[in-house]
């Protein structure tokens, strides 16, 4: 378990390295100048040129790559946009994305295991439809439309929740049900696909052949079997999370990491975009390897670091 | 009867009371302000943003200051003079103020800012070390500033938020750590900087010690959400009491809710198709005008911008001191055709062309361009209208005389000064890829007028020579002229004393709540 670990976390070195290089070249190929987006209207031909020196956009692409892998080493990249360090706009915004993702995931799981067990064990039947249905309806429902739809019913007219913004727990829950309502409408896809292959294996037929109880196949042998993939949905959906969802973000005003990346993208930032990316590609990966872990712990079958 | 009319005196002496009790400002409460960005910095100098604008100019002082018409008046400063030379201005300097750190506003603090300006490495660096051979304390409270070469415009200059004073602690702690010092502003306004967090929140409080009396709310707080109809939601539920940048299709709803005050407010952006003059056959002046006339101003303003503009009579925005009202092209798509056909284009021979636009920069901007693009395909021009993402069409425009492919471009030019206008966007020097006049206009006669409005000390002689240089360019038809935008600005019911001006300022410094 140790070694796999460690080879896992050493996997790491090259991920981040290959990610990097990826986004450095990507963010260089997108075209539009920093320095005269930077400089913006009534900038002097100066000012321009003196933004492209100041951040050495004016050198060669590799000069500028090992620039940057310097810089990234020592702690010491900065925005080129707000000229402070990035992380220092990167860690703030991820945090606020963390509390959001932990709530939307909560409200997800709960609600799509839960729904997604009914549907699985009342298969066929009018439930299993309306459930179905409704999580047909979850997954298309733009994030968009769905955010302003419930602060419109909830903020201004009924006035129990606020619209946006970021500041008690009031302000999450409307964020977190838009964000969660896609996800939990996947899981309880997934909930109900695993329940009814499980019905189909013959341990299952065995045990009804015992005349176990119906209640008690579904609860102990059922259940336990199909949730174990549900773990890894609901693991890398929530790595998926902490990525940041703009739209989601931007409607609600939440100041996440999503909208962070989005508007440095959008306004040439390269250092923060490279280093926001390597960021959430960071948290991405271990995410998975927790997910990894979950279920070596859950499923005794499954053993890591042997052959 | 007689007791009645007793009665009715004594109700509308009662009433008129009333009325004038609740129009003495109160003290107290806290204004949510939501804006559609987050500052960049709050480094007056390093500012070319308005929403940073709009935060420091509550936090940060100048030595004058615009009036909502645009007019110069006295701030930091009480009075000035001018050299009949006009390279020397002496300012009188107020006694008594205080930075928000405690150190005393003089004229040291005054050079000191300038001298910073001037010898660091900041977004507007330039601008100031053009003008300013130095700034010379001649004592305390006198300071005189020295020119290199005469400049009408100086004072509009110093208005500029650009411009204000900084603390001179502050210049020393933080240098030319533009970052650190961009987050912990320290001016001599109403308001003092208390926390900024990145997209999020900037807080403000009122500054007890003002100079001219504390501010009548107690904190400032802005806040960010990009989106432009939650905003608008968040006024209606109470969430945040201020916003700009509503969307105008909500503007019927929002005078229906009771709790909310919807304003239309004028800006100084024009919006224009530019021309790159130097490609065939758009180097021919009749084609130029023949866009012009073909293109149905009223119209657009009336049925794409939903009633949010009104057509340019110049290519100054009316807002602007120095504009002069030439009269819009009127819509004549006749007189375009003739003027096609007289440049060798008709039915057979098709003028065809590119319009370059950006999607969501600027009010309705990739719907204006489809209607450009219906209303010339009426007179014969085909139109292939190519919208692009802000910063690829920024790159797309700023290519240089060579490489410079566009045909027709839609932009947007928000100022405060008329001067800079025709010099930024008409003068044949100020061309991409670094300076602004993108469509390579050239004029000698444009050129000489330019110089002699950025020296011309006298408003009167500057007034005229402004006056023909946008006649010129109206009748040279250097641009599409389109429109100017307005704005819509939404608050709750109760906020008083706001004061919009048209430079995308919406002033709380003299706000207060009537509840």
């Amino acid at each position: 378990m140790l070694n796999f670990i460690i080879r896992r976390l050493l996997l790491l070195i090259p991920i981040l390295i290959g990610v990097s290089i990826v986004t450095f070249l990507m963010v260089h190929f997108i075209p539009g100048d920093p320095a005269r987006i930077l400089a913006g209207q009534n900038a002097t031909p100066e000012d321009v040129l003196a933004i492209r020196e100041r951040f050495g956009l004016d050198k060669p692409l590799t000069v500028q790559y090992f620039m940057f892998m310097k810089a990234l080493i020592s702690g010491e990249v900065k925005s080129l946009r707000t000229e402070k360090n990035v992380m220092e706009e990167i860690i703030p915004r991820f945090l606020n994305t963390l509390q959001l993702s932990i709530l939307s995931i909560i409200i997800s799981a709960s609600m799509g295991i839960f729904f997604g067990i009914i549907a699985g064990v009342k298969r066929n039947t009018w439930i299993d439809n309306l459930v179905m249905g409704f999580s047909l309806f979850g997954v298309s429902m733009p994030v968009f439309w769905l955010g302003i739809l419930l602060m419109l019913l909830f903020a201004v007219k009924l006035g129990w929740l606020p619209a946006g913004g970021k500041g008690t727990w009031k302000h999450m829950i409307l964020p977190a049900i838009t964000l969660g309502m896609a996800t939990s409408a996947i899981i309880a896809r997934m909930t109900r696909a695993n329940i009814l292959q499980v019905f189909h294996q013959d341990y299952i037929r065995t045990a009804y052949a015992f005349g176990i109880s119906e209640r008690k196949i579904i609860y102990k042998y059922v259940l336990k079997n199909a949730l174990i993939p549900v773990v890894t949905i609901v693991g890398l959906q929530f790595g998926y999370l902490l990525g940041g969802a703009v739209l989601t973000e931007s409607v609600f005003g939440w100041p996440g990491v999503g909208r962070l990346i989005a508007e440095s993208i959008f306004t040439r930032d390269y250092t923060l975009i490279q280093v926001g990316v390597m960021f959430v590609a960071l948290i991405f990966v271990l995410v998975n390897l927790i997910v990894d872990f979950t279920y070596a712990i859950l499923d005794p079958r499954i053993r890591y670091g042997q052959g | 009867m007689r007791n009645h009319v007793w009665l009715m005196v004594l109700l509308l002496l009662v009433s008129s009371m009333l009325v004038f009790a609740s129009e003495t400002p109160k003290y107290g409460g806290k204004v949510i302000y939501t804006m559609g960005t987050d500052a960049k910095t709050l480094l007056p100098p390093h500012i070319n943003d308005s929403p940073s604008t709009q935060v420091v100019r509550h936090i940060f002082e100048g030595l004058v200051e615009y009036d909502s018409k645009m007019k110069i008046k006295p701030l930091l400063a009480e009075k000035w003079e001018i050299s009949d030379d006009g390279l020397t201005y002496t300012f009188y300097l107020k006694k008594g103020v205080k930075f928000h750190d405690g150190s005393d506003f003089n004229a040291q603090a005054v050079k000191k800012t300038f001298d910073f300006i001037i010898n660091g490495k900041l977004r507007r660096t330039s601008i100031y070390k053009e003008r300013i051979k130095e700034v010379e304390v001649v004592d305390d409270y006198t300071v005189r500033f020295r020119l290199n070469a005469t400049f009408g415009d100086f004072l509009n200059q110093l208005a500029s938020s650009n411009a204000a004073i900084l603390s001179p602690k502050a210049i020393e702690k933080y240098g030319n750590d533009y970052g650190e010092f961009g987050k912990n502003p320290v001016g001599t306004g109403p308001f003092v900087f208390v926390e900024w967090k990145p997209g999020e929140r900037i807080l403000l409080k009122a500054n007890e010690n003002y100079w001219n009396g504390r501010p009548y709310l107690d904190e400032i707080d802005f806040r960010v959400t990009p989106e432009d109809v939650t905003r608008a939601l968040q006024i209606q539920s109470g969430d945040a009491h201020v916003s700009t940048r509503i969307p105008p299709v909500m503007y019927a709803a929002l005078q229906k809710d009771p709790r909310v005050v919807v304003e239309k407010v004028p800006e100084t952006r024009v919006i224009f198709l530019g021309i790159n003059t130097i490609k065939k056959p758009l180097d021919d002046v009749r084609v130029r005008k023949a866009l012009n006339y073909a293109i149905d101003k009223e119209k657009i303003c009336k049925v794409v911008l939903q009633g949010m503009g009104f057509p340019l009579k110049s290519p100054v925005s009316e807002m602007l001191p120095g504009h002069y009202p030439v009269g819009a092209y009127p819509y004549d798509p006749k007189k375009a055709k003739e003027l096609l056909k007289e440049a060798g284009f008709d039915e057979k021979n098709k003028l065809k062309l590119e319009l370059a636009t950006p999607k969501g920069r600027y009010l309705m901007d990739y719907q204006t361009a489809l209607a450009v693009q219906g209303m010339l395909k009426e007179v014969g021009v085909e139109v292939d209208v190519r919208p692009m993402e802000w910063g690829e069409y920024v790159n797309y425009l700023f290519t240089g005389r060579e490489n410079a492919k566009y045909d027709i471009y839609l932009l947007g030019w928000g100022d405060t000064l008329a001067s800079n206008v025709i010099d930024r966007l008409f003068s044949s020097t100020n061309v991409p890829p670094l300076g602004e006049n993108i469509g390579f206009y050239s004029n000698p006669k444009v050129d000489e007028l330019i110089a002699k409005i950025l020296r011309e000390v006298n408003d009167e002689k500057r007034n005229e020579y402004l006056a023909e240089a946008q006649k010129i360019i109206m009748d040279d038809a250097a641009w599409v002229f389109l429109h100017n935008v307005q704005e819509l600005i939404l608050y709750r019911k109760g906020l008083k004393g706001l004061e919009w001006h048209p430079y995308e300022f919406l002033d709380l410094r003299k706000a207060w709540w009537d509840k």
